[in-house]
């Protein structure tokens, strides 16, 4: 707390996740994890491409995927994904009323998102595919369900920014926070994008 | 810290920064490009015409070009000050280009 205090009483800077050091580090630090993610998501897709036609007696992904439902799941995501970035424009005018109308509509649409992807999930173990029914199913799961899970610790983690931006108001210990959620979301739709082109277009083709 | 004190209070800074303000125009671009390349994809894999393996490598190559839109434009990996960033997601794409050489040519040799 102390390394910012100082600033406490100066008008907002321009860019105000940017102002402290702390700040700067912060989004730096991010980027390391965001690069770990990376390669973890990574292993994840490795293993799907590995095991996708691993189908044994359940059915194959050109079977299951109904497009309609993914490709709307997708302009969500995407939707939100933007919705995001109108919050950090809304930061960096100090707009807070913007900043957190965004901010929930980002949490909404995310919300949908995962309400669409549980439906999904619902929908095809009642088609027999289940998590232990085939190496192809297995690793499906494990990997959009852990984009799935990512999804929902997102929503949990925006909603509680936009609580602070109420407790607190936008200062330059929130601002790095809401820059970081939103890079997080960000990431969380450039994974969707490789899961909506190798398990569901991929899954169309062949 | 004195210096980005002062900065903060409004004095001019020798250190370089980026376009604070840049306006909305490159965010709405990605989003258009982003919409417009998932559409074009969606039908290629919907035109029974076109060869299987033209098909797998086109997608993927749209998915790299819009996943680099969304990095560079909403979450600012062109902007100055992002040299450190780029070389970790650099360092992680190199391993997951790996793991994907890995699951496509040598599981299943």
């Amino acid at each position: 707390m102390s390394s910012h205090a100082h600033l406490e009483n100066q008008p907002l800077p321009a860019e105000p996740e940017r102002a402290t050091l702390e700040g700067r580090n912060k989004i730096t630090g991010f980027w390391l994890f965001l690069a770990g993610e990376t390669t973890l998501f990574g292993t994840l897709f490795a293993t799907y491409i590995a095991l996708r036609n691993q189908t044994l007696s359940g059915p194959t992904a050109n079977e299951l995927f109904d497009f309609e439902l993914v490709a709307l799941a997708t302009f969500i995501l995407l939707v939100s994904s933007l919705f995001s970035v109108l919050a950090v424009n809304a930061m960096h005018k100090h707009n807070v009323k913007a900043l957190q109308f965004w901010l929930f509509a980002t949490v909404i649409f995310g919300l949908a998102f995962l309400v669409l992807e549980i439906y999904e999930f619902n929908h095809y173990t009642e088609l027999g595919h289940t998590w232990s029914k085939s190496a192809f199913s297995s690793s499906f799961y494990a990997l959009v369900g852990f984009h799935g899970a990512h999804v929902a610790f997102g929503l949990a983690w925006i909603a509680s920014v936009i609580g602070q931006l109420f407790k607190k108001g936008l200062t330059t210990v929130t601002a790095p926070k809401v820059y970081v959620s939103a890079l997080y979301w960000h990431f969380i739709d450039v994974v969707w994008v490789f899961i909506f082109t190798v398990v569901y277009l991929m899954g169309k083709v062949g | 810290m004195e210096q980005r004190q002062q900065q903060a209070a409004g004095t001019p800074s020798k250190v370089k920064r980026g376009p604070v303000h840049e306006g909305m125009r490159n965010h709405y671009l990605a989003f258009v490009v982003s919409i417009v390349l998932t559409a074009l994809a969606f039908f290629a894999v919907m035109t029974p015409e076109l060869d299987t393996r033209f098909k797998y490598s086109f997608i993927v190559i749209l998915a790299i070009i819009q996943a680099a839109f969304q990095l560079f434009f909403w979450m600012h990996l062109k902007d100055r000050g992002h040299k450190i960033p780029i070389m970790f997601m650099g360092s992680g794409v190199l391993f997951v280009v790996t793991f994907i050489i890995m699951a496509v040519f040598w599981v299943w040799w």
